[in-house]
C-alpha cells in the first residue's frame, strides 16, 4: 500500500493550541505532573501544621498535672514539680512547647512515656506492623471485593448480580466494622473453627499463621469501604460504558475485554480511587475496632491504655503518626489520580 | 448536587415510612426508655445466665443474668442524646462558615477550606479517645471532637449548595436591585440550602450514632454497670463461647437505627435507577485533589 | 460458511493488499435486506424494511432528515446498535456472509479489518484521556500484531496520509488538544488503519466548517481512488452527497423513499420528498430563490400510518396515497421510487409552478 502525503491543509486546520514553547507534549505533561505534586505538597504543609497543632494542644488542654502524676503524691512538692516541669519543658508558652515538640518529632523523637519512660516512637514502632498488616490487607480486599463487585454489577447492570450488590452495599453501610468483626468471629471462629478468634502472630514467625490471624480483622474493616467502592465504581463505569468512545473502540475491532480494562475501567477508576483515599481515616477507625474485637496488640490498644492512664506524650505521638499516615495516603491517591489522568486535565493551558 | 425532592413525595416511599416508624420508636425509647423497661437493667440474676430469648426475657439475659431488652431500652437515651450532641456541634460549626464563606471573599474561603481539609485527615476514634485522656472519661466530652470532625462534612455540603444558589441569576438580580447580602442570604439562599442541610443532618446522625456505639463498645465514657448499646455488645463479645447469638441483638438494633437514618436521607435525595444502586452524579473523571476544596457532597461516611 | 468463520484467514485475516478472495467484482459488499429495527426494547419500530447495497469501491450516500433512521441503520450495519434496539426482521450481510446474528467476538474480526467507521462528533468517539497516537497504535498492535516501534512508525505514516500536519507532534496529543477537522482525520486514520473494504461515515462532515468539510470529502475520494475503499456516506445535506457519491439512498421516517445513481436522483428526482430536499439544498435544477423549508413534521417513531408516510407533508398527496402500503417502483435502470406517482415525469418547471 502506498502512503502518499496529501497537500497539507493550510491555516484553518491548525491545532487549537499551538505547540507550547517547543516542548514535546509528553515532556510538558510530566513537567505538569511534577508541578502538581509540588502544589499538593504546598497544600499539605499547612494541613500537617494545623493537624499537629490541634493534636498537641489537646495535651496542653488537659488539666492534668503530669509532673505531679509522675512524681506521685508523696514526692510532689511544689519545688520538685517546678523542677520536673522545667525538665519536661512544660514551663514554656504553648506555642514554644509545640515548636520544640514538632522539631523533635521531625527527628523521630516523640518524647517518652510519663510512666514507663519507654520512648513513644519505640512503642509505636513496635505496634505499627499489626495495624499496617491489617490496613494493607484491608485495602487490597476492598479493592478486589469492591472493585470486582462494582465492575461486574456495571457490566451486567439490571441483572440479579447487580441487584444483589445493591442490597449488599446498603446492608454493609449500616453495619459498623466492630459488628461485622463480631459476626465474622461467630461465623468463622466460634462456629466453624476455621480461623483463630483473636491474637496476632508476626509474619517472621509464620506467614500462614500471620495471614490466618489478620484475614478476619482485615475483612471486617474492608467491608464498608468495599461497599463504597462498589457503589462508586458501578456508577462511574455505567456512565463510561455509555460514552461514545466505547462504541468508537468497538468499531475499531478491539477485543471487548481490552476495551473494558484499558478504556472503560481506567477512566472510571478515578472516583473509586478517591473514595479509597477519603475512606482511609474510616479504615483506621475500623482498625481500632478490629483490634478490640480480635484482641490485637495494635496502636488502638496503646491509645486506649494511654488514654486511661493520661499518658499525654503517647497520645500526642499516636495522633501525629496517624495524621501523617492519612496525609501520606491522600498524597499517594492524588499522585495516582494525576498520573492516571495526566493527559486529560487542562494540560497545555 | 443531588436533586432534592419535596418531603411529601419522599414520604410516599415505603422505605421512608418504615424509617420514620423506626425513628419514632427510638425517640420514645430516648424519652421513656428506663421507665418502660420491663425489668431493672442492673438487677443481677445468678440463676438465669445466658438465657436465650424467651417469654420471661424477651431478648434473653447476659453473663450476669441481666435482662438484655431492659439494658438496651435504658441505654438508648445516652446513646441518642450524645449522638445528637455531636450532630449539633457539627451543624453549628459547619453550616455557619459554609454559608458565610461564599460571601466573605476568597481568603476566608481558602482558609476555611484548608482547616476543613486538615480536620478531615483526623480519624474520630483517635481524637475522641485522646480528648477523654485530656478532659476526663465521659461520653459528653468524647463526643465533642466527634462533632468537630463532623463539621467539615456540613461545611462542604453547605458551601457547595450555597455557591450553587448564590451564583444563580435571581440572586444576582436581587443584589442588583439593592438587596443587602444578608437579606439575600436569609430570603433566597437559606431556604434553598435547608433541604440539603436536612439530608446531611440525617446522614451525620447515622454516623454519630455509629461513633457513640463504637466508643461505648470500647468502654469510652461510661462506667461499667451503666447500660449502653455498645457496652452490651462489648460484654457479649467476651462470652461468645457461651452465647454466640447474643451480639446479634445489639448489633441489629444499631444497624436498624443507622439504616433508618440513612434510608430517610436517601429518600429525600432524588435517586436515579430505583432498584439498583444509586447513580451519583460524579463526573466521569474527577481530577481535583481530595485535599483541595471539593464541591462534592459526599456525606455518607464519616471517619 | 458459518458466522464465526468470518474470523478465519480467508476473510478476516486477508492480506492487506489484495482484495479479499471472497469478494468478487460486481457482487454486493454490504447488503441490507428488508431490515426492521425496533427501539425502546421493542416498544416502537424505527426502521421498517430498509434494503440497500454498497458495491466494492462505491460511495453510497444516505440522506434524510434527522430522525429518519440513517444513524440507526449505520449502527446496525456496524453491529453496534444502542441498548434496547434490536434487528427484528431482515438480514445484514457483508461480502455474502450473514452478519445479522453475529456474536460480539465475531464482530471483533469484522470491525477494523472489513469495516471502519467515523462519526459526526469525533472528539466523543476518542478516549479523552489517551493520546490519539496511542489510540491508533493500539489498533495496529492488537489487530495487526505490529511491534510497539513499528506501530508508532505506521501511525505516523497514516497520520501523514490523511493530511495531518506535524504527525509526530499530533501523535502525543490528546483529543482535547486537537481541532474538529484534525480529530476527523485522526478518526479516518484509525478507521482505515487495518485496510478495511468499507468505511461507514455517519455525518462525518456535518460538524466541520465548509473548507474543512471540502478537504475531508477530498480525502475520502482519494482513499477510494487509492485503495478501492467503499464508503457508506451518511448526511442530511444533499449538496454534499451529490458532490461525492455514486449512488444516493433517500430515507424518510424509517423507509427508503427513493434510491438510484446520484446524477439521476439530482437531475430527475421522482419522489416529492427528494424534490423538497433538493429545493432545500438548492442543488440540481432547483436554484435558490428564497430560504426553503419542508413544511410540517415527520411522523413520530412508531406512529402507525397506513399508506405513504410522507403523505401528511406531500403537496401532491391524494386519497390513493393513504389507502394502503406503497410498493417501490423501478422507474429507470436502478432508480427506485416509493411513490404512486413515480411514473409521472415531473420537470423542474412544473414543480416550481405547484
Amino acid at each position: 500500500m502506498t502512503v502518499t502525503s496529501m497537500p497539507r491543509a493550510a491555516g484553518a486546520d491548525q491545532p487549537r493550541r499551538a505547540p507550547a514553547r517547543g516542548a514535546a507534549p509528553r515532556r510538558r505533561r510530566s513537567r505538569i505532573i511534577v508541578s502538581r505534586l509540588g502544589g499538593g505538597l504546598a497544600v499539605l504543609v499547612p494541613i500537617v501544621l494545623i493537624s499537629t497543632f490541634i493534636t498537641y494542644s489537646l495535651g496542653a488542654l488537659s488539666n492534668s498535672n503530669p509532673a505531679a502524676t509522675i512524681l506521685g503524691q508523696d514526692a510532689a512538692t511544689p519545688a520538685a514539680v517546678a523542677r520536673l516541669n522545667h525538665a519536661l519543658g512544660l514551663d514554656h508558652p504553648l506555642i514554644v512547647q509545640y515548636w520544640n515538640w514538632l522539631t523533635q518529632a521531625a527527628h523521630g523523637n516523640l518524647g517518652r512515656s510519663y510512666f514507663t519512660q519507654i520512648p513513644v516512637a519505640q512503642s509505636i514502632a513496635q505496634r505499627l506492623p499489626v495495624d499496617l498488616s491489617i490496613a494493607v490487607l484491608a485495602v487490597i480486599l476492598a479493592a478486589v471485593i469492591g472493585g470486582g463487585a462494582g465492575m461486574i454489577a456495571a457490566i451486567r447492570r439490571g441483572g440479579w448480580f447487580d441487584r444483589g450488590v445493591t442490597v449488599a452495599c446498603s446492608a454493609a453501610s449500616t453495619l459498623p466494622a466492630f459488628v461485622v468483626g463480631i459476626i465474622l468471629v461467630v461465623l468463622f471462629a466460634v462456629t466453624a473453627h476455621l480461623l483463630p478468634a483473636n491474637g496476632y502472630v508476626g509474619p517472621s514467625t509464620s506467614i500462614a499463621q500471620w495471614l490466618a490471624h489478620i484475614i478476619l480483622p482485615s475483612l471486617a474493616l474492608s467491608l464498608a469501604v468495599s461497599a463504597d467502592i462498589a457503589r462508586q465504581l458501578r456508577t462511574s463505569l455505567v456512565e463510561v460504558l455509555e460514552q461514545n468512545y466505547i462504541v468508537g473502540a468497538r468499531v475499531r475491532g478491539l477485543p471487548y475485554r481490552r476495551i473494558l480494562v484499558r478504556h472503560a475501567l481506567r477512566n472510571a477508576a478515578g472516583p473509586a480511587l478517591t473514595i479509597l483515599g477519603n475512606d482511609f481515616p474510616l479504615m483506621l477507625a475500623g482498625a481500632v475496632a478490629a483490634e478490640a474485637v480480635f484482641s490485637l496488640p495494635g496502636l488502638g490498644q496503646l491509645l486506649l491504655q494511654s488514654a486511661q492512664t493520661r499518658d499525654i506524650p503517647v497520645v500526642q505521638g499516636l495522633l501525629l503518626v496517624i495524621s501523617c499516615f492519612v496525609i501520606v495516603v491522600n498524597l499517594i491517591v492524588n499522585t495516582t489520580l494525576n498520573w492516571l489522568y495526566r493527559a486529560n486535565d487542562g494540560i497545555g493551558t | 448536587m443531588k436533586r432534592l425532592i419535596g418531603p411529601q413525595s419522599a414520604l410516599r416511599l415505603p422505605s421512608a415510612r418504615i424509617a420514620i416508624v423506626v425513628l419514632l420508636g427510638i425517640a420514645v425509647l430516648t424519652a421513656f426508655g428506663s421507665t418502660l423497661a420491663p425489668q431493672n437493667p442492673l438487677t443481677i440474676n445468678a440463676n438465669a445466665l445466658f438465657q436465650g430469648p424467651g417469654a420471661h426475657h424477651l431478648l434473653g439475659t447476659d453473663y450476669l443474668g441481666r435482662d438484655v431488652l431492659s439494658r438496651l431500652m435504658a441505654g438508648t437515651r445516652l446513646s441518642v442524646l450524645t449522638a445528637l450532641e455531636a450532630v449539633g456541634i457539627g451543624l453549628v460549626l459547619g453550616t455557619g462558615p459554609g454559608i458565610a464563606t461564599v460571601f466573605l471573599g476568597r481568603w476566608f474561603d481558602f482558609a476555611a477550606n484548608r482547616v476543613t481539609d486538615a480536620l478531615m485527615t483526623l480519624p474520630y476514634v483517635f481524637f475522641a479517645v485522646a480528648v477523654t485522656a485530656a478532659l476526663g472519661n465521659g461520653l459528653v466530652q468524647a463526643m465533642v471532637p466527634v462533632g468537630i470532625l463532623l463539621a467539615p462534612f456540613f461545611f462542604r455540603v453547605t458551601r457547595a449548595a450555597t455557591l450553587e444558589h448564590a451564583r444563580a441569576q435571581y440572586v444576582e438580580a436581587a443584589e442588583l436591585m439593592g438587596a443587602s447580602k444578608l437579606h439575600v442570604v436569609r430570603v433566597h439562599v437559606l431556604r434553598k440550602v435547608l433541604p440539603t442541610i436536612a439530608v446531611t443532618t440525617a446522614s451525620m446522625a447515622a454516623a454519630a450514632l455509629l461513633a457513640v456505639s463504637f466508643l461505648t463498645f470500647l468502654g469510652i465514657g461510661v462506667q461499667p454497670p451503666a447500660p449502653t448499646w455498645g457496652g452490651v455488645l462489648s460484654s457479649d463479645l467476651a462470652y461468645l463461647a457461651q452465647a454466640p447469638w447474643a451480639p446479634f441483638i445489639p448489633g441489629a438494633l444499631i444497624a436498624v437505627t443507622v439504616g433508618a437514618l440513612n434510608a430517610l436521607a436517601d429518600a429525600f435525595r432524588d435517586r436515579r435507577g430505583a432498584g439498583t444502586l444509586a447513580a451519583q452524579p460524579d463526573p466521569i473523571i474527577r481530577t481535583h485533589s481530595t485535599l483541595e476544596p471539593a464541591d462534592d457532597d459526599r456525606q455518607s461516611q464519616v471517619a | 460458511m458459518t458466522i464465526d468463520n468470518l474470523r478465519s484467514p480467508d476473510l478476516a485475516a486477508r492480506p492487506a493488499t489484495a482484495a479479499a478472495p471472497a469478494v468478487t467484482a460486481g457482487s454486493d459488499l454490504l447488503r441490507l435486506d428488508d431490515l426492521h429495527i425496533s427501539v425502546h426494547h421493542g416498544a416502537a419500530t424505527a426502521i421498517r424494511g430498509i434494503s440497500l447495497t454498497v458495491q466494492p469501491g462505491e460511495i453510497v450516500g444516505l440522506v434524510g432528515e434527522s430522525g429518519s433512521g440513517k444513524t440507526l441503520t449505520c449502527r446496525a450495519a456496524l453491529g453496534v446498535l444502542p441498548d434496547g434496539c434490536t434487528i427484528d426482521q431482515g438480514s445484514l450481510s457483508f461480502a455474502g456472509h450473514d452478519l445479522t446474528t453475529l456474536s460480539r467476538r465475531g464482530w471483533e474480526g469484522v470491525h477494523g479489518r472489513l469495516m471502519g467507521a467515523v462519526f459526526q462528533d469525533p472528539a466523543s468517539y476518542l478516549n479523552p484521556s489517551i493520546t490519539v497516537g496511542h489510540q491508533l497504535a493500539e489498533v495496529l498492535r492488537v489487530k495487526l500484531g505490529l511491534s510497539r516501534r513499528a506501530a508508532r512508525q505506521r501511525s505516523i505514516e497514516l497520520f501523514t496520509s490523511v493530511g495531518l500536519n506535524h504527525p509526530e507532534h499530533v501523535f502525543h496529543q490528546i483529543p482535547a488538544e486537537l481541532s474538529g477537522g484534525m480529530l476527523q482525520r485522526v478518526m479516518i486514520a484509525i478507521a482505515i488503519s487495518c485496510d478495511p473494504q468499507l468505511l461507514v461515515a455517519d455525518e462525518a462532515t456535518t460538524a466541520l466548517d465548509v473548507t474543512i468539510q471540502a478537504e475531508v470529502i477530498e480525502l475520502l475520494r482519494r482513499l477510494r481512488a487509492e485503495r478501492g475503499l467503499a464508503v457508506l456516506f451518511v448526511s442530511h445535506d444533499l449538496a454534499v452527497v451529490a458532490e461525492l457519491c455514486d449512488r444516493v439512498v433517500v430515507f424518510y421516517a424509517g423507509e427508503v423513499v427513493e434510491s438510484g445513481p446520484a446524477r439521476e436522483i439530482i437531475e430527475r428526482p421522482r419522489h416529492p420528498y427528494t424534490q423538497a430536499l433538493l429545493r432545500v439544498a438548492s442543488v440540481g435544477d432547483f436554484r435558490r430563490r428564497e430560504l426553503q423549508v419542508i413544511g410540517g413534521q415527520p411522523p413520530q417513531v412508531g406512529e402507525h400510518i397506513t399508506g405513504c408516510r410522507f403523505a401528511g407533508r406531500c403537496p401532491a398527496a391524494a386519497a390513493v396515497c393513504r389507502s394502503g402500503p406503497i410498493a417501490p417502483v423501478t422507474v429507470d435502470d436502478q432508480h427506485e421510487v416509493r411513490c404512486v406517482r413515480a411514473q409521472e415525469a415531473w420537470t423542474a418547471g412544473e414543480l416550481a409552478a405547484r
